[in-house]
């Protein structure tokens, strides 16, 4: 399909859609014709389009469109009082419009259609002359077609049927129009609509009070049909709007003579236009319209949202799937289970492709508009330039692609205007006299690239730094500082502009900064990179959708926080010494590259109690065109997550985009990365600090009783005998009858426990799974886990290791035995 | 004939319309402990009331909200009243419950100490709050008086006003 025939496509389907809302609205205006919103939004129809219609070339439409718009202007500024004769005239003018478009739609042009007498009479009603004289009546209607107005008005809503149900539909209105008639026929005393437009002339004949009463008596019709029709199209079921893709089935006969008369409502009398929709298939010579069906947005959204509770019940069920397997290990029904689990989860995950998919537009869509564009500054400009576009059929979610316009318009304005130089200046470089800029579109991962290139003058870091103090964006000190790629990135800064003078085309300082909130918006990440003399590339990294995301889950003490997978670059283990400081902020060196750091829990305010570790995890973020290191204390791994709002309460937590339901159950915040990096700006570093209290935890041991162990088996018995052996010592002893309770008595936080005797085989939660859930949290680090068991197989004390146990006791041992393990793993001072 | 028709339907109007009264007359609330005290708010504004379960802390808050829960996949505040209403905070007990309120589509939920009963309480026994707490700071909408006790009536409302 070539550019010309797409760009009719899309003006067909916008003014299509428009012309829908336009007839609500008329019939909306003639009830309330002082309403300014209504005026502006018939106003703005007529207008579009006119615009759209005249950049097509068609003559005839865009002449009948802008009078209609002058007329509808005046009317706007209340130059012109809509009274009915005003309205008969628009109306008309609208029934022509929608015939031209239907003929544009079937024939490719708009010819054949006469619209002069229309024209005049638009034009004669704005020059406020009586419409009865200087509009000799014409003749009426040739000849009447047995389908009633109502036919028209509800045209669109035949799009989304199928043939035989346009038939029954046409046979409904068949009999609605001969109830009509008929009913007509009782009013006029047996008059048959013909007769209706016959007696017309007559109406000169009336007397004032004459023409009134048949005027009110005429809009008392038109009313009571409107109410028919509104009630009829709220009986209809709410069937996808999926007009034009079926085009309606009107095949319009122009009217011979459109109407005159004075006071009739066009619409009283029956307009010439025809149902056929046999011809619906042939008749579209002229540009065939894609199959497709439009549905509301909304619906796809709700859609969208139901799938994301699924996602996160697929989560919950792989982790129940995991701990069950876990607990009953070789089991045979664990097969079983194990298809289910994978079946739901694989299913799930198509459905949501699928789903996703259905929202994809091709990008071509914005791309298209380029072309001219370009055509439109290089004559401006007086510069030569060459648009390439590649990948145009690369689809991205439609949120995306609305987003992503305005930073392509401003990207592609700045390369035409600072990037590609003069022919002069081009050809005294050594280059070709016309520059090139390339515009291109692929995937990559879960992402689609976009990439502007052009082979202009590329951006020079010195000369941006400058530009930049002198406008007082960044300080010397900070120049100093910048990498040539950083220096790139201050192009995006509010207020930077290269540009000598400010130009219709650029030069304000605020395109570029438009592009990075945007992109941000969006998750995504700029790339600059350029060579002086050679040309600048762009690269615009954005994620393919938006409402369900990879994250990356990261740690910290026992919180949990999901990042945006699209915003992390990589992830690094480092040791300690490799963290510097510089100017109180931390900085580490990655490769070549200087990135500074922030602890994820000076971010959020997560007290941190322990910190001792030699070894940090870094998670290198990346967003539009700026990096930064979040330091993590453990990282999770990834997970599919679904965004959920936070609510009215709790909106706008500085940093936090979102939370997300975990497998479990738990509800899990989502970093909002662009936030999270101006917050890292201003917070200050404690990275490599110590906690106070991580310190006072292990030295505040004054006397034995600040000692405490905690002893957990179901067994009375045991217990006692532990507590026997251990009460010499004067510690503080505490008791627990299972791994719930015992992790209960340990999160209530009353004691800061020092050890633990876990005995293996419990009710409710064994030893291994106590051990498990208190490793998980960092704070419980240091605390020493000893299994007392009778369980003495070499597999048993692999598993006791693996879950964080750190002596192995079994049943039965001697007192001072088990009072010397303790001692030496709780580090008991004897001096005490 | 007419007059004594008119006169049965105006009786049965009254009867009817009296009805009404009656029962507007009533308000049902339900009541519960934070600290010493007993407050109660409105049955109506009362989503449900749940054992307490655990919950995600949520960074730059003031203290008084102790974070998010997830009530069949919504993400709900939880807001502890002790600290809301400046009392020191207690360990949550066995007798601990969240009691989820909405407000419109405002919805959150709170911790209390503990619960007492439904209280059917008639508007006459309802004052205003007392005059030294300022009207618009206020969270109390009344004070009812029952035979033994006083019960704070609270503003579901303002509990569920964003005020950071």
């Amino acid at each position: 399909m070539d550019e010309f025939q797409e760009i009719l496509q899309d003006f067909l389907v916008e003014s299509f859609e428009l012309i829908e809302q336009l007839d609500q609205d008329l019939v909306e205006l003639e009830s309330r014709p002082d309403d300014l919103d209504l005026l502006n939004r018939i106003f703005r129809v007529a207008h579009t389009i006119k615009g759209a219609s005249s950049f097509l070339n068609f003559d005839v439409l865009t002449h009948l469109t802008h009078h209609m718009e002058n007329l509808l202007n005046m009317a706007r500024h209340g130059d012109l009082v809509i009274d009915a004769n005003v309205m008969d005239v628009i109306l008309e003018s609208i029934d022509l419009m929608k015939a031209l478009l239907v003929r544009i739609r079937d024939s490719g042009e708009d010819s054949g259609l006469e619209v002069n007498p229309c024209v005049a009479r638009l034009d004669a009603v704005a020059n406020g002359t009586a419409l009865g004289e200087t509009v000799p009546s014409a003749t009426p209607a040739a000849a009447p077609v047995p389908e009633p107005v109502a036919a028209v008005e509800a045209e669109a809503d035949y799009s989304g049927m199928s043939e035989e149900e346009v038939e029954a539909e046409i046979e409904r209105l068949i009999a609605l129009r001969q109830a009509e008639d008929a009913a007509k026929r009782a009013a006029h005393g047996g008059q048959t609509v013909t007769a209706v437009q016959d007696e017309e002339p007559d109406y000169s004949g009336m007397s004032e009070e004459e023409v009134e009463a048949e005027i009110e008596r005429l809009i008392a019709v038109r009313q009571a049909e409107d109410a028919a029709k509104r009630s009829q199209k709220g009986h209809e079921p709410e069937a996808p709007k999926a007009e034009p893709a079926a085009p309606a089935p009107v095949a319009a006969t122009p009217p011979a003579a459109p109407k005159s008369e004075p006071a009739a409502p066009v619409r009283a009398a029956p307009a010439p236009k025809k149902v056929e929709p046999k011809d619906d298939g042939e008749n579209r010579g002229g540009s065939a319209v894609e199959q497709t069906i439009r549905v509301d947005v909304k619906r796809l959204d709700h859609l969208m949202n139901l799938i994301g509770e699924l996602v996160l019940g697929k989560n919950r069920l792989i982790k129940i799937n995991d701990d069950v397997e876990e607990r009953y290990e070789g089991e045979a029904f664990l097969e079983e289970l194990n298809q289910v689990v994978s079946i739901v989860s694989l299913v799930t995950t198509d459905l949501q492709i699928a789903v996703m998919k259905t929202r994809m537009l091709p990008i071509g869509k914005v791309f298209n508009k380029f072309p001219r564009m370009i055509r439109d500054l290089s004559r401006e400009l007086n510069k030569k330039i060459e648009l390439e576009i590649t990948g145009e059929e690369t689809e991205l979610d439609k949120s995306i692609v609305e987003e992503i316009g305005d930073p392509l318009v401003h990207i592609i304005r700045n390369s035409c205007d600072h990037g590609i130089e003069t022919p002069d200046i081009r050809l005294a470089s050594g280059k070709e006299e016309g520059g090139t800029i390339q515009l291109k579109a692929y995937h990559e991962g879960n992402h689609i690239v976009i990439q502007i290139i052009d082979d202009g003058k590329g951006l020079d870091a010195d000369m941006l730094k400058s530009k930049s103090i002198e406008k007082g964006i960044i300080t010397e000190k900070e120049a100093d500082l910048m990498s040539e790629k950083e220096a790139f990135g201050l192009i995006f800064r509010p207020g930077f502009s290269t540009a000598a003078q400010v130009t219709s085309v650029s030069g304000r300082g605020v395109g570029m900064d438009v592009v990075k909130t945007n992109i941000e918006k969006l998750n995504g990440m700029i790339d600059i990179d350029s060579e002086v003399g050679k040309g600048t590339s762009m690269k615009l990294k954005i994620p393919l959708t938006l409402a369900i995301i990879q994250a990356l889950l990261v740690g910290v003490q026992e919180e949990y926080y999901a990042i945006p997978l699209a915003s992390v670059l990589e992830t690094v283990r480092i040791s300690k010494d490799e963290i510097y400081t510089v100017e109180s902020r931390s900085v580490m060196r990655l490769r070549d590259e200087v990135l500074s750091l922030v602890h994820i829990g000076d971010i959020f305010e997560v007290e941190r109690v322990f910190d001792n570790s030699e070894h940090a995890y870094v998670v290198v973020l990346g967003l539009a065109e700026s990096k930064i290191g979040l330091i993590v204390d453990s990282l999770v791994g990834q997970e599919e997550i679904v965004i959920k709002s936070l609510g009215e309460y709790l909106k706008g937590i500085e940093g936090i985009a979102g939370a997300t339901i975990r497998g479990d159950g738990g509800v899990t915040f989502i970093v909002d990365v662009a936030a999270l990096m101006q917050m890292a700006k201003s917070v200050k570093s404690t990275v490599g600090q110590e906690s106070a209290e991580a310190k006072n935890r292990g030295g505040a041991k004054n006397s034995p009783t600040d000692y405490c162990v905690m002893i957990v088996d179901d067994s009375k018995t045991d217990r006692t005998i532990m507590r026997k052996a251990l009460e010499p010592m004067g510690i503080t002893l505490i008791e627990a009858n299972d791994g719930v309770e015992a992790l209960n008595i340990l999160k209530q936080g009353d004691h800061n426990f020092d050890g633990m005797l876990v005995d293996i085989e419990m009710p409710r939660m064994d030893g291994y799974t106590l051990a498990a859930e208190i490793k998980k949290y960092n704070k419980y680090k240091n605390l020493a886990l000893i299994a007392v068991t009778s369980r003495t197989g070499k597999a048993d004390r692999m598993r006791g290791v693996e879950s964080g146990m750190v002596e192995y006791i079994t049943k039965p041992y001697s007192p001072e035995y088990l009072m010397n393990v303790v001692k030496r793993n709780i580090k008991f001072n004897e001096g005490l | 004939m007419s007059e004594k028709l008119q006169q049965i339907i105006n009786k049965q109007n009254k009867t009817l319309s009296g009805d009404d009264v009656k029962i507007d007359e009533v308000i049902q609330l339900v009541g519960f402990i934070v600290g010493d005290e007993e407050f109660s708010v409105p049955i109506l504004s009362i989503q449900e009331i749940i054992k307490p379960i655990s919950w995600t802390r949520v960074p730059q808050t003031p203290e008084y909200i102790l974070g998010v829960f997830n009530l069949r996949g919504s993400v709900i505040p939880l807001i502890d009243l002790r600290s809301r209403f400046g009392l020191e905070t207690m360990k949550h007990t066995e007798e601990t419950r969240f009691i989820v309120m909405k407000n419109g589509d405002d919805v959150a939920g709170f911790v209390i100490d503990r619960l007492t009963e439904a209280i059917r309480l008639p508007k006459k026994d309802v004052g205003p709050a007392p005059d030294t707490i300022a009207e618009e700071e206020s969270m109390i909408d009344g004070v009812g008086k029952q035979a033994d006790r006083i019960i704070t009536i609270l503003k579901v409302g303002k509990l569920l006003e964003r005020n950071f």
